[in-house]
């Protein structure tokens, strides 16, 4: 069998470092079944422990030995004063990107597009990642807005200069930025052009294996809202799932309570609320509402009106009570009008009609008034459910007729559109009773973002 | 878990990493990652943190998930070479016998030995590969796996193979 390897050749051999000579020899005498040498390699050859690393600290863990911690050491304090000369270029940077966002924000949007692409001052990465940010807020107000601050970000990222940045960072923001622009598309409701972005944003991830998990669940995250409202919901369950996972192995809690909240969307879409319900829950177990309020709120929001669909009122009507106080912090008219909107629902769930209608009404007419008429003729058909719920006939048979008006008077869909033809048929003929009602405003609620969606009455 | 029991602090740079370093270095150690290959994970990690800090919420938690990860594929690139070259030299050794005849003959029955101890579909791919040299495309078209899989089938056989060498040895004793 010969002399055994020396314990550095065993090592560098499991590290595939030796050359094809020292290989050949080491290898032959393995096979000669050499046991010293079998139990010198095991502990090289376990790389994966089963218990995980994190769980324990240097006084639990045996480091090798003292040589190998001071080693280490040396290692550590190279790497850490780099790590922290790179952080204090960074932040100047981030300061500079402020100013120079406010610059650009002077101009019309044109002329913005126009000194990306002529002006190297406004490459920045740091201004592309303040872009993205503004362009995710926008998103909640002024869809418009956040388009055009998806394409400025795709500007600067497109171009950003070939410096010491890391190849799979500028690869990272520039498939975020697409994804952005994708997601803003989306909300403005052109899935078109947001199916073409998200193919750019992609393509890039495929193009270079390093891009960070962070980013790529990003970008999934965002695409599977695209395939949630393009209806495509086993694709859109797939990638949330790949987002989960990304975010459980970083230990990304918040951003899974996100994804959690985002599944739980699906779930509705599909009407498996009882999935939807269990997921909410995780989601709000997780969420940060200091950091993230709105995203907090919209889950206990989504959960309250999942818990009324699936007619467990009581419960509803508590957490809606216990979450009253955040839709008040939160301020703005809008979010005061949802909680309304909920007491309405949650009312009407417990039978107090007269209540519902009550709120139903105000509802609608604040939304009249805000501007948002789609949400006022939504408004309206739940409050056509309580007066076909009271047998108000002439009630029923004037709020159809008002929702008609509205309706034709917005540049909606067909499909939408029939779906209100067939509610305001059945209101006029006294039919309309609450399911197909029910019907129409759920129909009506997921076509908004889906014009593909067909309208198929329930027979 | 909860996010409520967790409430986000915004820790310096400086302190966060002073926090880390027993973790970091039990975790190289837990993975046997000998401290002159660490710099360039540790550097990776770290400017991947610097740049993407405002969209990471626990730095701490994704820093050590970011770095199990690397450690993992820097053993997966490095096994990666070392089946590649014990793949060329038992090729070599079955191709063109160069030590003298008894010798060769020896590491032949030695190394059959080894491979008639792993399962069914490794002994058969192997024998292929070394007794009757098959190529890739060959042994895919033989064995009926596809011309994408094949190279995947053939590292986990290399694998097995290696820990039957290795570790399993070690537990196999006289079987």
């Amino acid at each position: 069998m010969g002399e055994h390897p020396r314990q550095d050749l065993l090592d560098r051999f499991a590290r595939g470092r030796l050359s094809l000579a020292e290989t050949r020899a080491v290898l032959a005498h393995l096979v000669g079944g050499c046991e010293v040498c079998r139990a010198a390699t095991a502990a090289t050859w376990e790389v994966a422990p089963a218990a995980d690393p994190s769980a324990g600290t240097a006084s639990a863990v045996d480091v090798a030995d003292r040589a190998a911690d001071r080693a280490y050491d040396q290692v550590i304090d190279r790497v850490f004063w780099q790590i922290q000369q790179k952080d204090v270029a960074l932040q100047r940077e981030a300061a500079q990107a402020r100013e120079i966002y406010d610059e650009l924000h002077r101009h019309p949007i044109a002329h913005q597009l126009l000194l990306i692409g002529n002006s190297p001052r406004f490459r920045s990465r740091s201004l592309c990642e303040l872009l993205l940010a503004k362009c995710h807020e926008a998103g909640f107000q002024d869809p418009r807005q956040a388009i055009d601050l998806g394409h400025l970000a795709v500007g600067v990222a497109d171009r950003l200069p070939a410096d010491d940045t890391p190849s799979e960072i500028v690869g990272g923001i520039q498939a975020r930025a697409w994804a952005q622009l994708g997601n803003a598309l989306r909300i403005g409701g052109d899935h078109a052009a947001a199916g073409q972005a998200f193919d750019s944003a992609t393509a890039l991830l495929d193009l270079d294996p390093r891009i960070l998990p962070l980013d790529r669940a990003r970008v999934l995250d965002q695409l599977g809202s695209l395939r949630r409202d393009q209806g495509r919901h086993g694709e859109a369950f797939r990638l949330l799932d790949q987002v989960i996972a990304f975010y459980r192995k970083l230990g990304q809690w918040h951003l899974l309570g996100r994804a959690l909240a985002q599944k739980a969307m699906v779930c509705d879409e599909v009407g498996d609320v009882e999935t939807e319900m269990v997921l909410l829950r995780q989601a709000l177990d997780l969420l940060d509402p200091q950091a993230d309020p709105r995203m907090f709120l919209a889950a206990r929001h989504n959960l309250v009106l999942a818990l009324s669909q699936s007619g467990r009122h009581r419960e509803a009507f508590a957490l809606m009570y216990h979450t009253r106080p955040l839709y008040l912090e939160t301020g703005d008219r809008l979010n005061l009008v949802r909680l309304r909107w909920l007491e309405g629902s949650v009312a009407a769930g417990l039978g107090q009609l007269d209540r519902a209608e009550m709120a139903f009404r105000e509802v609608r007419d604040a939304l009249a008034d805000l501007g948002l008429a789609y949400d006022a003729a939504l408004a309206g058909l739940d409050l056509a459910g309580v007066y076909a719920a009271q047998g108000r006939r002439a009630d029923t048979r004037r709020v159809a007729e008002e929702i008609r008006v509205i309706f034709q008077s917005l540049s909606i869909h067909r499909e939408a559109l029939a779906a209100i033809l067939v509610f305001h048929q059945a209101a006029m003929q006294d039919e309309a009773e609450a399911q197909l009602i029910d019907d129409v405003a759920r129909f009506l609620k997921r076509c908004r973002h889906n014009p593909d969606l067909r309208y198929l009455r329930r027979s | 878990m909860s996010a409520l029991d967790h409430p986000e602090v915004e820790v310096p740079l400086e302190q966060l990493l002073e926090r880390v370093r027993p973790r970091l270095k039990s975790l190289f150690a837990r993975y046997r990652i000998p401290p002159q290959d660490t710099e360039d994970i540790l550097q990776q990690a770290l400017l991947a943190l610097v740049y993407q800090r405002p969209n990471i919420r626990d730095p701490e938690a994704w820093l050590f998930g970011t770095l199990r990860n690397r450690c993992l594929i820097y053993w997966r690139d490095r096994r990666r070479r070392l089946y590649d070259s014990v793949d060329t030299v038992v090729l070599d050794w079955m191709a063109a016998p160069t030590p003298p005849e008894q010798e060769g003959a020896d590491l032949a029955r030695d190394l059959t030995r080894v491979v008639d101890r792993l399962p069914d579909r490794c002994r058969s791919l192997l024998k292929l590969r070394y007794g009757l040299g098959y190529e890739p495309p060959e042994l895919a078209k033989h064995l009926g796996y596809s011309q994408t899989s094949i190279s995947k089938v053939t590292t986990r056989c290399l694998a097995a193979l290696l820990r039957q060498l290795t570790v399993a040895g070690l537990y196999k004793k006289g079987s």
